[in-house]
């Protein structure tokens, strides 16, 4: 007899809800984030360690687009990490918290990101 | 024909769970899950499943079906089924004794925590302790609940930390006694519950909420026990 018993926790197989993956993908926007910060302080770094270092700073944001694709993915990150803490704020205070209210405040989530994620292409391009 | 998916584990035949097709004529009828499941006890009586009252009152039969938790009794097929496939498995995250069957220890524990009984110090009255229609009132939505397990088990806090987090059924409980204006003992439930596990694992991620076969809710009644936590707190 098998004295240890199996448990059911196969993630794959389990139906995540919608809500539920704007709460994962929240953390997940957050680690990235706190990574990305160590591109950004080295680039701020450079940019104040003299002209020449400012130049090729705004030269790599202007030019490079690894540097670009960062960028925009970090002012996505914060828009989505922003609007789904927002969310959660909001909910604390007691508001939404029906299944239908909350159902429509991730969707609102996810749309709002979407904006933020063009309008931010857009400036970073 | 339906295809229908199962959980298979015997403790002393198998070492590791595996899944097992079965097929089954509904005869396009759109039965309930828990039929289907009869249905396959005929071909293998060593099917194990628990089931009581096969009409969503007792609680026995919650199991994940088709990726959701949920009573098999009171889930017809056209709710459930995709592509003519039927997945059948345990519920999440507890230790599963045999096929369907799982291990319901932990999810008890927790329920004992909130000691879910009238705890009132004051003398009996002669006949009863009366409440308002008002007072009354606030239990709707808490006391129907049937211990199922579908909710904490559709709960990643409780996943990561059953032994820790009360978990949404608990919670509930928790707060059925805490709204109850017979109760006495608000001060001391609160203070069993103010630690960063018990009540403060919740995100609000309403996963108890989506699977409740009982239309209950939870997330609010965790949400009003925080908030008599942080009033408690200032």
């Amino acid at each position: 007899m098998s004295d240890k018993r199996p448990v059911n926790l196969d993630l794959g197989t389990f139906k995540h809800p919608l809500i539920a993956m704007v709460s994962i993908c929240h953390r997940i926007s957050g680690v990235v984030l706190f990574v990305g910060l160590v591109f950004l302080f080295c680039l701020f770094d450079t940019s104040l360690s003299g002209a020449a270092g400012f130049a090729s700073a705004q030269d790599a944001l202007q030019t490079s687009f690894v540097a670009q694709f960062i960028t925009w993915g970090l002012l996505t990150s914060l828009g989505f990490h922003f609007s789904a803490g927002m969310k959660h704020l909001i909910m604390d205070v007691g508001v939404g918290e029906e299944l239908d209210s909350a159902n429509n405040a991730a969707k609102m989530v996810v749309g709002l990101t979407l904006i933020l994620a063009v309008l931010a292409g857009v400036w970073v391009w | 024909m339906l295809t229908v998916s199962v959980y298979r584990y015997h403790p002393e035949l198998d070492k590791k769970p595996y899944m097992q097709d079965f097929q089954v004529d509904t005869g396009g009828k759109d039965l309930m899950v828990l039929d289907v499941l009869n249905m396959l006890k005929v071909q293998d009586s060593g099917l194990a499943y628990r089931r009581s009252c096969r009409e969503g009152v007792c609680g026995s039969d919650g199991m994940n079906i088709n990726g959701v938790n949920g009573l098999a009794c009171i889930t017809p097929l056209s709710a459930c089924v995709k592509n003519n496939k039927l997945i059948l498995r345990p519920l999440p995250a507890l230790p599963v004794i045999r096929d369907l069957v799982i291990d319901m220890d932990q999810f008890y524990k927790q329920y004992e925590k909130v000691k879910p009984f009238l705890l009132n110090d004051t003398p009996a009255p002669a006949i009863e302790r009366l409440q308002s229609p008002e007072e009354r009132e606030k239990l709707d939505g808490l006391y129907e609940c049937i211990l199922c397990a579908c909710c904490s088990t559709a709960c990643p806090s409780f996943w990561w930390n059953p032994d820790k987090f009360i978990g949404p059924s608990g919670l509930l409980q928790a707060y059925r006694f805490l709204a109850d204006s017979r109760d006495t003992a608000t001060e001391e439930r609160l203070a069993d519950l103010d630690d960063p596990f018990s009540v403060f694992r919740c995100h609000g991620i309403m996963n108890c909420v989506t699977v409740c076969p009982k239309g209950l809710n939870p997330t609010k009644a965790i949400g009003h026990i925080r908030n008599m936590l942080l009033t408690r707190a200032t």
